[in-house]
């Protein structure tokens, strides 16, 4: 059973296909929650919903290619300005003039976006292990997208399943591979069949598509010049995307960085209390 | 002592009337804190700057009529419009383009003024208790006592007393009647005590000049409210809800009109910024982080199961016998515990004995105020008040908490050990939600015991601090989570807590542990010592006496007697041989020499010496008193006098050792004291055993807590 069933939900047709939303509770002020990678849908904050819901109205959605949206194939659906316009297009649809956006990972991508073309729309951000590029990828994964469409070995082992082909043949391997990667804290098990369960719930051409969504802004650029507040989370032990992202992050935006010792790349689903505790506390300062 | 002094101070004339301005800290962000009336100073916020100037630069000076500024006593020199130019007129002076306004009771009014005209250089604003025109409600007393201010009263009573003719003849019954009314919470000697003082720096024809100066030229109610809700600054509003001066529906609606946050207190009365400092200054500092400029700033938390088990020991710097033990008793408990990781909070002359065994000292404890330094600025030839050094002390405690719980707050600590650390058991239960992991609370002696030359007034407080202390284990029973009496019930007086209190011993037995008392180090057996006395060059055929003040700097006085005494001692005893150890704070080379005297700074392992000599001359502190009561050698000690600790708790416990021979220092003279060291050196001595398990009992308890 869900904690919490959203309040009203709907759908909105953007550019021909439908992107599903959800609506919990109803304060002040907003807080709009991100899809992310496609790989997982707007499930990865179910330890978020039902506490902050409680105070704030809460709104999730899902992007193009997962859970309650349609699953699409085309990269152009992918780039962070049509991520963003997405986002855009629901605070429409729900009548919010300004919210605070929480993004994770590939979403702190488009909650930059979004503040950086649309900043009378973003009270604040909460950055939670964002994918901004700035400063070396994990060793592990430097060169992985360069293999991408080539073959694959033999028997690959470790990131060699980030691959194409790969993902065609062996999906549900993928899945659980990057699901173990991702979290990289002991007694995981239950987190870790929730993310492959949402992973399932699409297929390798989707995932496939948005590894070719079109090149993003200069991010450092973006970020050194966004005006909100901004909250930044990141786990020390996230094999995804290096502790350094939000560190850097946090320096050129002048912003909070909560750094979680031991946590990887889901502290909102190891660490909820903790992370919820941040949220509300962030939320609560931006709306004073 | 004062818990920060002034990095620098100045003066500004305001047309003849100098204003005092005090300027604490170095931080990027400006904090000036208003006084409200002549009735007060600058020191009102005694409790606040140590804790705001660590991170800001705090700006305060003593309105006009008090202080250090000065004393202008017709209405006009304290109009409203005078006080505000004061207020700018020392942002100008220190170079302050741009402040935070701190302001308690009538300086909010001030401050809305100031505020108001000045927007550009008021970046925010505080307002605790504050007495503003019209909003809320105003006291019925105020509004009744206005009507007789300027009668003259045949027998004024109660709030009557507010009223000219009283204030300037009888200030001082005015005042203790003011601030008795205000502070409605109980155990609140100290603030009452401060409160007063203060006040009584001024004089009754200034604080009527101030309260008249105050209504000159009132805005009107529509102006007021105007003036309010037009402020485009963050507004904090503190308020006590049983607040006597300004009703606290004042700072509700003030609240309200200028889209505050509000913190109520419930329970507290108009002096909250001294009698709730820790939840005030929380209240402040969390306040000014919202606001805070955009700059990095970094939160780390450890997910739990990667953290490792640490305890915080905060080892009481007053004297330097509980370093020793407190290290003894953290040796056993990583014998029990491998794993656990120890920090220490801790103060000079404490950190140099763990710097010498290489224990680990947080970085926090640099932002420590001296407990030692002012205990020694207390002391008077060989005469410390110690419970009232306590009591003044309480500006320290304040400070140092604070740097406690940001330490514990951000620490994942499973277990705080406080060896006499009086703050933070006295704030964790004045402030119990504050209170992270274990706790166990060590003391060597329970209850304060009032001295005779405090008269009926100290008989008093020393009781309301223990019934204050009673009161909070009964109400909060889960903020000690193990208490350790060091020693035995045996070693308790037996005395009660004070008129209607609890028999001290009873009440201890109910409400602590007794691991016996820790030593810190084994003394050496029979057989050993003739190698000690060897190793450390005390000839077969001289007899040694040790002669020990301590470490603090307190003691030269008893040095100077007893260096007195060695002449005559040395023509009655022969083979006698003194070595006197001034301590790091006496320089050997001011005392005063005699042949065949040995003077110096310093003994390595005196302990060692003790452990041996033919006979002590020392204070009557516990630790040492105790080191040579296991040692078995015979001493004499001189308690300080008005110490409350070493004449009646130590010497009972000695007493019940059998142990050394008490000795009065104001009836000693060289003499008598030459006569006491013939009479006791080398004298064979019949003591109760001491245990020498203490460390390790002390550590088997609290090990049950991790």
């Amino acid at each position: 059973m869900r904690a919490r069933l959203p309040d009203s939900s709907g759908l909105i047709q953007r550019e021909g296909i439908s992107i599903g939303y959800e609506v919990f509770g109803e304060g002040e002020p907003t807080v709009l929650f991100l899809p992310t990678w496609t790989i997982v849908h707007s499930r990865v904050w179910k330890f978020q919903v039902p506490y902050l819901s409680r105070r704030f109205r809460v709104i999730t959605y899902d992007g193009p290619g997962n859970g309650l949206s349609d699953r699409v194939t085309d990269p152009e659906r992918f780039s962070v300005e049509s991520e963003a316009n997405d986002a855009l297009a629901v605070l429409d649809e729900c009548d919010v003039e300004q919210a605070v956006v929480v993004g994770y990972s590939d979403g702190g991508r488009f909650a930059c976006q979004l503040a950086h073309t649309h900043p009378d729309r973003v009270a604040g951000l909460v950055l939670i292990a964002p994918n901004l590029g700035l400063g070396k990828p994990r060793p592990e994964r430097q060169g992985i997208k360069d293999n991408f469409f080539k073959p694959y070995p033999d028997q690959p082992r470790g990131w060699q399943k980030y691959n194409a082909m790969y993902w065609r043949d062996h999906y549900e391997d993928f899945v659980g591979f990057f699901m173990s990667e991702l979290f990289s804290e002991p007694h995981t098990t239950k987190q870790w069949e929730d993310a492959v369960g949402w992973g399932l719930e699409t297929e390798p051409e989707v995932l496939i598509a948005e590894m070719q969504h079109p090149r993003d802004p200069d991010w450092e650029g973006v970020v050194s010049g966004l005006q909100c507040p901004i909250l930044l989370i990141h786990g020390t032990d996230d094999r995804i995307l290096s502790h350094a992202v939000s560190v850097e992050a946090a320096r050129i935006a002048g912003a909070h960085l909560l750094s979680l010792v031991g946590s990887g790349h889901g502290p909102q689903l190891k660490d909820p209390v903790r992370v919820n505790l941040a949220i509300r506390e962030f939320i609560e300062s931006v709306a004073a | 002592m004062r818990a920060r002094e002034p990095d620098s101070t100045g003066f500004v004339d305001r047309e003849g009337v100098p204003i005092y301005y005090e300027i604490h800290g170095d931080g990027d962000r400006d904090i000036l804190l208003v006084p409200p009336s002549p009735i007060t100073h600058s020191r009102i916020f005694k409790a606040q700057i140590p804790h705001l100037a660590r991170r800001n630069r705090v700006i305060t000076f003593d309105g006009r009529g008090n202080g250090h500024s000065g004393r202008p006593t017709e209405p006009e020199d304290h109009s409203r419009a005078r006080n505000v130019g004061d207020a700018l007129a020392v942002l100008d002076s220190v170079g302050s383009e741009s402040a935070v306004l701190v302001a308690h009771c009538h300086a909010n009014w001030w401050a809305v003024e100031l505020a108001d005209e000045y927007p550009e250089r008021i970046e925010a604003w505080i307002a605790i208790n504050p007495g503003v025109p019209y909003l809320g409600r105003s006291q019925q007393h105020w509004i009744d006592t206005a009507q007789t201010f300027e009668e003259i009263l045949d027998d004024p009573q109660g709030w009557e007393l507010f009223n000219r003719h009283v204030i300037t003849n009888e200030h001082r019954r005015w005042i203790e009647f003011f601030f008795s009314s205000q502070l409605v919470e109980a155990h609140s000697t100290k603030q009452f005590e401060d409160a007063v003082g203060w006040a009584l720096e001024s004089t009754g024809d200034v604080l009527v000049g101030g309260e008249l100066g105050a209504e000159i030229d009132p805005p009107t109610r529509p102006e007021f409210e105007d003036m309010c809700s037009r402020l485009d600054i963050p507004v904090l509003v503190i308020h006590g809800d049983a607040d006597v001066c300004q009703h606290v529906e004042r700072g509700r609606e003030l609240a309200r009109i200028t889209g505050a946050e509000y913190v109520e207190i419930e329970g507290a009365g108009h002096l909250t910024l001294a009698r709730e400092p820790v939840k005030v200054n929380t209240a402040i500092t969390n306040f000014l982080e919202k606001g805070k400029a955009k700059e990095m700033r970094t939160t780390t938390w450890t997910r739990a199961l990667d953290r490792p088990k640490k305890a915080l020991y905060i080892s009481s710097p007053i004297g330097l016998g509980h370093a020793r033990r407190d290290i003894a008793v953290a040796k056993e408990l990583r014998e029990l515990q491998p794993d656990l990781q120890v920090d220490w909070l801790a103060q000079d002359p404490v950190t140099r004995v763990l710097d010498a065994e290489g224990e680990f000292i947080h970085p926090a404890s640099e932002w420590l105020v001296s407990e030692s330094a002012h205990f020694v600025s207390k002391t008077f030839e060989h005469d410390l008040h110690a419970f009232q050094a306590l009591r003044e002390m309480d500006e320290i405690m304040v400070a140092n908490f604070m740097v406690f719980q940001e330490v514990i707050d951000e620490g994942h600590y499973d277990l705080v050990i406080g060896d006499e650390a009086w703050e933070v058991d006295h704030f964790w239960h004045e402030n119990p939600e504050l209170k992270r992991g274990s706790h166990v609370w060590f003391t060597d002696f329970v209850g304060y015991l009032p001295m005779p030359s405090g008269g009926a007034r100290e008989e008093f407080v020393a009781a309301d601090y223990n019934a204050e202390m009673i009161e909070h284990i009964a109400r909060f029973p889960k903020v000690r989570d193990q208490a350790l009496f060091v020693g035995n019930p045996d070693d308790i007086v037996p005395e009660t807590f004070g008129a209607d209190l609890p028999k001290i011993r009873d009440w201890t037995e109910q409400h602590f542990e007794f691991p016996g008392y820790i030593t810190g180090f084994t003394p050496p057996g029979a057989g050993e010592s003739p190698k000690i006395r060897e190793d450390l060059g005390f000839d077969p055929d001289e007899r040694v006496v040790i002669v020990t003040v301590g470490g603090s700097g307190v003691g030269r006085a008893l040095l100077e007697q007893i260096i007195a005494a060695f002449p005559l001692a040395k023509k009655v005893v022969d083979d006698l041989r003194m070595i006197v150890v001034a301590g790091p704070r006496i320089d050997p080379e001011s005392l005063p020499g005699h042949e065949g005297l040995e003077i110096h700074g310093y003994v390595p392992e005196l302990y060692r010496h003790l452990s041996v000599c033919d006979l002590a001359v020392v204070q009557g502190g516990l630790t040492t008193c105790m080191e040579l009561t296991a040692a078995r050698r015979p001493f004499l000690y001189f308690p300080l006098q008005n110490h409350f600790e070493q004449n009646y708790h130590v010497r009972h416990r000695l007493d019940r050792y059998g142990a050394g021979r008490h000795m009065d220092y104001s009836s000693s003279d060289p003499e008598s004291i030459a006569d006491a060291i013939a009479a006791e050196l080398g004298k064979e001595v019949d003591y109760v055993p001491v245990e020498t398990d203490g460390a390790y009992q002390a550590a088997r308890k609290i090990v049950e807590l991790i």
